[in-house]
């Protein structure tokens, strides 16, 4: 654990005095954060003396993990469209300083305010005491979703991240063969989700801000409401049904399998709340494909956590384990494309 | 039954140690690293004991199903390979080119699929395996 004085922390400050235009910043704690495998996130509660911030903060630094995953964003388009999500309404943390001066801590990092609230999905879709009403819950899910899902191409702080693609399903098909092509080992029930998906690939619709990590285990919970939503790395533009797949999909229901919204509700008051922002109609066979795109997206990121362990110079039980999870994957992409009884 | 334990008896008996007697006393802030050392015997507990079979099976089906295919799923000499992996590539340039998208080769397709995804979710996360909740 990190000390609040060390040369790091004495750089932090000295920084943040800066960007703030304080005459000093004082940092009373300076920890590591729980979740985020692939990112470095530090709590640190500061004292500004002077300049317009004077006063205490509560804050997250953010920054890169020692290896990445393809796909995933940089700190500076992630703090873009942190940006563009808190100004569009979405409950997300408040972006308010980025670096990318390698001399402070030795990555670029940047600085949010922290969010109260519990996260871990095990315990959110356990425990009755953090959410006493699971419908209520999803229906400020989808509302929340919906309002990313309205910022909409072109915007001009946005355009950092990659072009709109003209066939957002397909798009994130011949992604994830990019990355398959990538591993050492042919991977073929993956191969075969793929072409599936490709066969039955929805026309080009909208393209919208898509979240791709909004899951339970990614948003905040804050005296039984949503209080914000975290894990930007992948947003990107696509299909904005892919983020409704997603978050339903059986693989982030933390064992609570009979509740499709997230492990928290049916899937009924989550969609309720996304149609009532989004004016948008999602069908139960737009959930079916996107559900299995989500399975197929994340058994590529998995696999890609593991290459991370055995190939990235960061050995880790966590990220090998993770590894483990593509069998299973694997095993509900088959039983979702009809191969095994429903 | 052998006289020398074997690596999955050393593994699981290790792994009742760990559980029975450390995971109790230990501080919660090594609960979740000790249930993850747990969870990675017992994979290799299993993989041990049955991994070797659902590669010899996987194999087998795998020659049966590129042969089926015909000349758009085989490689000069592929379904004699005895090489898992390369037999998984010609798989995977197969279903790319839509080598089984017509019914009959899918349905094989698909039950091959269909039978490695569980031997090995068996393996990793047998817990996953729908019907057996």
């Amino acid at each position: 654990m990190p000390g609040t004085d060390t040369p790091e922390t004495r750089a932090v400050a000295a920084w943040l005095a800066g960007e703030m235009r304080a005459t000093s910043v004082r940092i009373g704690r300076y920890v590591r954060l729980s979740g985020g495998a692939i990112q470095g996130n530090f709590g640190l509660d500061v004292d500004v003396s002077g300049g317009p911030l004077a006063g205490h903060h509560a804050l997250v630094l953010r920054t890169d993990a020692p290896s990445v995953v393809a796909a995933s964003n940089s700190r500076s388009q992630e703090f873009a469209v942190l940006r563009a999500a808190h100004a569009a309404g979405v409950l997300a943390p408040e972006p308010l300083f980025i670096c990318d001066d390698r001399r402070i801590i030795g990555r670029e990092f940047f600085v949010m305010r922290r969010i109260a609230g519990v996260g871990a999905g095990h315990r959110i879709v356990r425990d009755p005491a953090l959410v006493p009403d699971g419908p209520a819950l999803a229906r400020e899910l989808g509302a929340n979703l919906a309002r990313i899902h309205a910022i909409r191409p072109p915007q001009p702080g946005l355009d950092v991240l990659a072009p709109p693609p003209a066939d957002p399903a397909r798009a994130v098909i011949a992604q994830c063969r990019g990355h398959l092509d990538a591993m050492s080992e042919p991977h073929p029930a993956l191969e075969w989700g793929l072409r599936w998906c490709e066969i039955r690939a929805p026309a080009p619709a909208d393209v919208t801000l898509v979240h791709r990590d909004y899951r339970t285990g990614n948003y905040l919970v804050d005296g039984g409401h949503l209080s914000g939503v975290l894990d930007w790395e992948f947003a990107g533009w696509g299909d904005p049904r892919e983020d409704l797949g997603w978050l339903t999909a059986r693989c982030w229901r933390f064992g609570a399998v009979d509740l499709e919204a997230g492990g928290i509700a049916p899937v009924a008051p989550f969609l309720e709340g996304y149609e009532s922002v989004a004016h948008r109609t999602i069908t139960r066979a737009d959930l079916d494909y996107w559900q299995v795109v989500a399975h197929l997206r994340w058994a590529v990121i998995a696999l890609q956590q593991a290459r991370r362990h055995l190939a990235g110079g960061e050995t880790s039980l966590e990220l090998a384990l993770t590894g483990r999870i593509v069998h299973e994957l694997e095993s509900e992409v088959m039983h979702l494309t009809g191969a095994l009884p429903r | 039954m052998s006289d020398i334990p074997d690596a999955s008896n050393l593994l699981a008996t290790a792994r009742e140690v760990l559980v029975k007697d450390f995971l109790p006393v230990l501080p919660d802030e090594l609960r979740h690293a000790a249930l993850m050392i747990a969870n990675a015997m017992a994979i290799s507990a299993r993989e041990y004991r049955q991994g070797e079979e659902a590669l010899r099976a996987e194999t087998a089906r795998l020659r049966v199903l590129l042969e089926s295919a015909g000349p758009a799923a085989t490689g000069p000499g592929a379904p004699h390979d005895t090489d898992p992996v390369a037999l998984r590539r010609l798989l995977v340039a197969a279903i790319r080119a839509g080598a089984f998208d017509d019914p009959p080769r899918n349905a094989a397709l698909v039950d091959h699929l269909t039978r490695s995804s569980a031997d090995w979710t068996t393996i990793s996360n047998p817990k996953a395996l729908r019907g057996t909740r």
